[in-house]
Formats: C-alpha cells, structure tokens, sequence
C-alpha cells in the first residue's frame, strides 16, 4: 500500500526526523548523511527520497555530490496543527475558569460577573 | 547541537494557568463528577460520568455527547491521586496518553499545570492529524448552522 505523502508522514519516522534535524542547520551531501546512521545506504537514500517527496527538503547535484538542503518552512504546517490541538485544551481550561469562578462566586452569594 | 530537547518534546503538551479561584475548590470542581460534566468537553457538548474513582488504579468513564449526536466515549485509568497537589490519568481509549495535572496554591488563586504526553511522536502526530481532520469537519457543520440561522431568520 502506498501511502499518500505529506509533511505529516514524513516526520513519522525517526531517521527521517533525524535527517532533518542534521540538515537543518547546514546542507550535507548524501553520503556525509548516510555515514551517521547504522541503516543501509539504499535505506537512507529511500528515507532522503521520501523526505524530498513531501517537499521538507531539496536534492541538488553538485558534481558527484548529491546536496541535501532542509526546507524548514514547510514544517511549520505541523506546528500549526498542533497550536490548534492545543487551543483545543486551552478552551478546555477555559471552560474549567469560567465554571470555577461562576461557582466561588455563587458560593460568596456574590453576583457573577 | 540546538537539538538537545529531552526525548519527550515532540510528543507533549503543556498547558498551564492561574484560576481565580482557591485551590480546594478547583480540586472539587475537577474530582467530582457532577462538576466536571459541567466544563469538559467542548463547546455545545454535554457529558456522561458513569464512573469516577478517585483513587489509584481508579477507573474513569466519561461520554462526551457531540451538538450532532454522536458519542465519544473517554475510558481513562488514574495513576496517581494526591489530594491538592496533583493528579495523573492514563487515558487508555484511542488516543492514549497519560495527562499529569498539578495544582499550587497561590493564596487565593490555584496556579494549574496541564501536561499531556503521548506514547510516541507518530501517535501524536496521528492525533493532530485526526483533530485537524475532525476541527475541518467541526468548523463546516459550525459554517453549516451559521448559515442554517443565517437563512431561517430571513
């Protein structure tokens, strides 16, 4: 099966994670990336591919050198998804301060606000 | 190396806030039943308890009733209870995570610390990933009843 690629799966996986984390500061070459993993060359490369599928980084051919440049910005996607699952919880103790304050309140038989 | 985040950092939340509020009243309204039906959840939900101890190992029903009918049912396990101070569950439906609540008196106000921690990045990442489906869903059917009163009051 294959699955539909997105930034999502990308970083589902931790060599994959990483790799971007290796890159992300400078670019290296394929071969500088793949000597820092126990995995096989053929996996790295399979991981790098799909990494430039889902468009979190870009390949150059310098030469012999194949170049692995991070593409931060499309990580920020993720980032946001996940402010919005936390503005869910947020609201969550929102509703937990309204309800706790509403009660105090009732309690001192002061008015609400 | 900026990497050097602990090895739980892409897989937690942390929430924290000052209620109004002081400390042994935050701690009812989050240990009893019949309270915490009345803020979990979100807006337009209303919830079922069926169980609640409040003890180690204590189980934790709760059936959240979505504005469109449909149930969710929240089984959760807690795993540790310190009255005034903190308490730890596990909830152990879909997705699993262990969400540990601290509460510190402030004088009159309670400081509360949320934190939620998934099993892994990929299960995390997989519940963003629903919620943003499911918050898509959520935001057209809230676009679908503006409408619907939008239209009804013409």
């Amino acid at each position: 099966m294959k699955a539909r690629r997105d930034v999502y799966q990308a970083v589902a996986d931790p060599t994959r994670r990483a790799i971007i984390n290796m890159i992300a500061t400078q670019p290296h070459n394929v071969n500088t990336i793949a000597a820092n993993f126990d995995v096989t060359r053929q996996a790295i490369s399979l991981h790098i591919q799909i990494l430039a599928d889902c468009g979190l980084i870009n390949v150059k051919q310098q030469g012999r050198d194949r170049i692995c440049e991070a593409r931060l910005d499309q990580l920020s996607e993720i980032s946001a998804w996940v402010d919005q699952y936390r503005q869910h919880w947020e609201s969550k103790i929102d509703s937990l301060e309204k309800y706790v304050v509403q009660l105090k309140n009732e309690r001192n038989g002061k008015q609400s606000k | 190396m900026e990497n050097n985040q602990s090895n739980t950092a892409n897989r937690e939340l942390r929430l924290t806030r000052t209620l109004d509020a002081p400390i042994e009243l935050v701690w009812e309204v989050w240990t009893q039943p019949e309270h915490i039906a009345q803020w979990w959840g979100p807006d337009g939900f209303t919830n079922t308890i069926s169980k609640m101890e409040i003890k180690q190992e204590g189980e934790w029903d709760l059936v959240m009733h979505g504005p469109d009918g449909t149930d969710y049912k929240n089984k959760s396990v807690f795993k540790e209870i310190v009255p005034l101070k903190k308490i730890v569950y596990e909830h152990v439906s879909s997705p699993k995570f262990v969400a540990t609540i601290e509460f510190e008196e402030q004088g009159e106000q309670t400081s509360l610390s949320w934190h939620m921690l998934f099993e892994s990045h990929e299960q995390f990442v997989q519940v963003v990933k629903t919620f943003k489906a499911d918050e898509g869903l959520k935001q057209n059917i809230e676009k679908l009843n503006q409408y619907l009163k939008e239209a009804s009051k013409r």
